[in-house]
């Protein structure tokens, strides 16, 4: 809802009202915590659709870059996190090569996935890759056709990663757990019974 | 330094090693017929993937690359890596920490954990860089290795998202039309070809092709409706994790959209492989999803 002017003058209310400027589920801290952790000036943002428009994402879905662009610059968090489409940028960074403001809009939305996932929302499979890489080091790991193929090829059956030097895992492990990123993921994934 | 041997730290990844081996095999054995010599970066572990890492906390997508780093400086070496994922991570937060001092201390606070310290003292480089690279290895010296020149083939480059992009936080220059990659292949004899939307992302990166296996794959079937409109022979990058997607996913895209392509995806380090003279058992092209036949019968 937008906040109300309280002019005391129905006319001017309805005459002035602005229902996007400032609402009453904006959140003021929202732009400053995507700019900090974005290491962007979203605020910058002058709407011309630049990165919408170099968008791979944008025909296929109804994920809009500069919508979320506009809803970090109005603080409309809720909005922002718990949107879908948050999930439908694949990086390309089209937009960040061409927005005329070098606002960096792909890291806008790293941002706000970073906020999304302190309140859990996230993709599954994000979380099975962390869980991967905290047994094993790798999100993609080993298996035994590619061994064969490996040993075939005159390689080592596990390459010299922490495939084969598994005694660099705990370091990994405590970098992980330092970032409490395991613990939150079993969290996530035991709450959905996964 | 070995002889004249340029050496560099190599730095796998997950994708090369553990799914396409024949890119880690022909980047060894290539690159040391141009003069480049690639040693074991040992207990390297993956990048770690930019598209889920970064989203989830970047402070851990830092520290995770950050740790790869250190290990190529303990070796005292520059990495060299094959996969623009590896790139976004290990050339980036390389290139952040090198800048930011207050990542950097927040990234040493972790390391220090495990004994480890970020110095910022290597460089990252793409080997496809190396290879276009005068002073390391130079296009003419490319040409001057092949025995086998792919002639008659006609191929289309993709050059995927993160080795140049963002551009800002790269030394590439132009992002919308490069030729550079494609000047590597017309090393080898073949011609290279120009496609619509030659930019565009092969879908896979962000998590996307975890998150919406069908989104992420409508945007790579884009991209083969226009290599077929140019009648490529085959596709090349420098990319395993777009290899993938193009690769598998044409499989997958015969499955959900009906429509079958059999367009064959060779890592440029395969590719050159093939045009320094070796067999294709040498590459491992069996593992591909696509069979690479069509295009083998053309040059062997
Ligand atoms: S291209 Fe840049 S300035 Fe234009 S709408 Fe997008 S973020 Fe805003
Ligand atoms: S980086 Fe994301 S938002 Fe920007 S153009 Fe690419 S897919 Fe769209």
């Amino acid at each position: 809802m937008a906040i109300e002017k309280n002019y005391g003058n129905p006319q001017l209310e309805e005459k002035l009202r602005d229902r996007y400027f400032y609402t009453d589920d904006s959140n003021p801290e929202f732009l400053a915590n995507v700019e900090k952790i974005g290491r962007t000036i979203a605020h910058m943002c002058f709407q011309c659709g630049t990165c919408t428009g170099s968008c791979p994402s944008a025909p296929r879905s109804s994920y809009r870059i500069r919508l979320f662009v506009r809803r970090a610059v109005l603080g409309l968090e809720d909005e922002a996190l718990t949107d879908p489409d948050l999930w439908l940028c694949t990086t390309c960074y089209s937009c960040t090569d061409r927005c005329p403001r070098d606002i960096a809009p792909t890291d806008i939305i790293m941002a706000m996935r970073n906020l999304a996932f302190k309140r859990d929302i996230v993709p599954r499979n994000f979380l099975k890759t962390a869980q991967l890489i905290y047994t094993t080091g790798h999100g993609v790991p080993n298996n035994d056709v590619n061994r064969a193929a490996r040993e075939k090829l005159g390689l080592t059956r596990d390459p010299p990663t922490t495939h084969g030097y598994p005694e660099f895992i705990p370091g990994i492990q405590k970098i992980l757990d330092y970032y409490k990123l395991k613990e939150n993921a079993d969290r996530i994934l035991a709450e959905e019974g996964q | 330094m070995s002889g004249n041997m340029h050496q560099y730290a190599f730095f796998l990844g997950c994708i090369a090693p553990n799914r396409y081996p024949g890119c880690e095999a022909a980047a060894i054995k290539t690159s040391q017929r141009v003069g480049i010599e690639l040693l074991p970066l040992k207990g390297g572990s993956c990048c770690p993937a930019p598209g889920a890492f970064g989203s989830i906390d970047l402070n851990v997508w830092y520290a995770m690359a950050a740790r790869n780093v250190v290990l190529a400086e303990q070796m005292n070496m520059d990495i060299a890596l094959i996969c623009n994922g590896c790139y976004k991570s290990i050339f980036e937060v390389n290139h952040i920490l090198k800048h930011n001092d207050e990542l950097r201390d927040g990234v040493n606070e972790v390391l220090k954990e495990i004994d480890m310290e970020y110095k910022g003292s290597i460089d990252v480089w793409h080997l496809a860089e190396l290879y276009y690279d005068p002073a390391i290895c130079g296009v003419d010296k490319i040409r001057a290795s092949i025995t086998r020149p792919l002639t008659g083939t006609k191929i289309a480059v993709h050059y995927g998202c993160h080795l140049m992009k963002p551009k800002k936080e790269r030394h590439f220059g132009d992002t919308e039309n490069p030729m550079w990659i494609e000047e590597l292949v017309d090393a080898l004899g073949a011609e290279s070809v120009q496609y619509r939307n030659k930019m565009q992302c092969c879908g896979a990166g962000g998590g996307v092709r975890g998150y919406d296996l069908t989104h992420s794959l409508d945007i790579t079937n884009e991209k083969m409706i226009n290599l077929r409109e140019v009648g490529a022979d085959a596709l090349t990058e420098v990319c395993p994790f777009c290899q993938l997607q193009y690769d598998r996913g044409q499989i997958e895209i015969k499955e959900k959209f009906g429509i079958d392509y059999g367009l064959p995806v060779l890592h440029y380090n395969e590719l050159l492989g093939l045009a320094q003279g070796m067999s294709p058992q040498e590459l491992a092209l069996d593992l591909h999803a696509i069979d690479c036949k069509p295009f083998l019968e053309k040059i062997l």
